[in-house]
């Protein structure tokens, strides 16, 4: 290795020590003094260019990144809490969306499934008469009356019809019961005047404040008892 | 789900906190060669190691973080003078100057080579600090600075070559002085 490419590479690199600046360095001692001043020109260097670094640096790069990701932590949980909120309300509109709408659109499908479903409870031959009296007591709450009886009313009671409150009869028919709703004007369900299910066929007339339904088997000469129900039916103010 | 995030969280803090410990020094030398004022170095270090944080996920390899905060933190100094447009080509005696006690020989010693290797050129001098302070090899360094080994190699050559010279002229004024 000639004087200069050593001098070259020991300025380069003074720690540097593979076979060839090793060699050159043992069988020259001028080399090796040459070697030496540049590590004792490095240790120099190196006492220089190590400047005091403020010794509460480390503590402050860490507060420092403590409180970034505090406050990053904190938007984060707001985003949360937001996503929460929005997740909850969602929820909530959902959970009023199907407990209150119906899944049935006219008043028809409606009052057919109602009657079907209490089919069960209710018999023609039951040995139940409830009074006129008992009857205007509950039409009172839709503003109503029957100044006569229509027929041997087996049943009267209040009921939920599709989310609403009504009044339920159930009165004594000619093969089988037959059932009449008071049901308050709504608009979600669509007014439909006759309505034919499986088994069942029924009837609605419109006053001001209510639809009186009439369902009955396909026997049964509903018209005659929806007559009979508005000459008898009475609406107070 | 949320332990696991808090155990990552935790694990991701004691990253963290080895790499300031075990690296901020060098940083912060580094930084102060680079711009030559301790308030930006200060700086310079602060923003490293906040942006660090925040990548800290993409740091797969510990011994590789060493580069890779220099690399952060060139970027960052590039960026400051993007930001500020103002050169720093001039050096400006006043930011170094050590206000130790200047009784210690060493002391003296340094504050002159301090001096010199600030008035030196930036292209000298960062390899020179790269290879000193950080401990990286010739290619390292040419990676780091995006240049080829040779001529980081040239550099280092260069810059140890002004500083021996001028430390041998000072030793020689100096010398007569004291004569």
């Amino acid at each position: 290795m000639d004087d200069l490419q050593f001098r070259r590479r020991i300025y380069a690199d003074p720690n540097t020590r593979d076979e060839d600046m090793l060699d050159a360095i043992k069988s020259d001692p001028s080399k090796q003094s040459f070697a030496q001043e540049l590590e004792d020109l490095d240790s120099k260097l190196f006492r220089a260019l190590n400047v005091e670094v403020p010794s509460d640096l480390s503590d402050k790069l860490i507060l420092r990144q403590t409180l970034a990701s505090h406050q990053q932590q904190k938007r984060k949980s707001r985003i949360h809490l937001s996503i929460a909120a929005s997740v909850a309300f969602a929820m909530g509109l959902t959970f009023n969306f199907m407990q209150f709408s119906s899944a049935y659109s006219t008043l028809g499908d409606y009052a057919i499934a109602h009657v079907a479903h209490e089919e069960d409870y209710f018999s023609n031959t039951s040995t139940e008469n409830v009074s006129l009296a008992s009857l205007n007591d509950k039409m009172a709450t839709f503003n109503g009356s029957f100044t006569s009886r229509v027929g041997k009313l087996l049943f009267a009671d209040f009921c939920r019809f599709d989310g609403m409150k009504s009044l339920h009869l159930v009165y004594q028919g000619e093969t089988n019961t037959v059932t009449v709703f008071v049901v308050p004007n709504n608009e979600d369900l669509e007014f439909s005047a006759n309505f034919t299910g499986n088994k069942l066929i029924g009837k609605s007339q419109h006053f001001t404040h209510s639809n009186i339904i009439v369902v009955g088997d396909k026997n049964e000469p509903l018209q005659k008892w929806q007559n009979a129900i508005d000459k008898s039916v009475n609406w107070s103010i | 789900m949320s332990a696991q995030v808090s155990y990552n969280m935790a694990t991701k803090q004691v990253r963290y906190e080895a790499l300031v410990k075990a690296l901020h020094s060098d940083l912060f030398r580094y930084a102060y060669w680079l711009c030559h004022d301790k308030h930006v170095a200060e700086d310079l270090v602060q923003e490293t190691f906040l942006r660090a944080w925040r990548a800290l996920d993409s740091l797969k390899d510990e011994k590789a973080a060493k580069s890779w905060l220099i690399t952060i933190l060139r970027r960052e100094n590039a960026r400051r003078f993007e930001r500020k447009r103002f050169e720093m080509s001039e050096y400006e005696e006043a930011a170094i100057t050590d206000t130790q006690s200047t009784s210690n020989e060493q002391e003296v010693e340094n504050y002159w080579l301090r001096e010199k290797i600030a008035q030196m050129p930036a292209e000298y001098r960062e390899p020179l600090v790269l290879q000193i302070i950080g401990g990286f090899s010739g290619e390292e360094i040419a990676k780091q600075l995006d240049l080829n080994k040779n001529t980081v190699m040239t550099r280092l050559f260069r810059a140890r070559n002004q500083l021996k010279e001028a430390l041998e002229n000072t030793t020689k004024v100096r010398g007569q002085y004291n004569g």
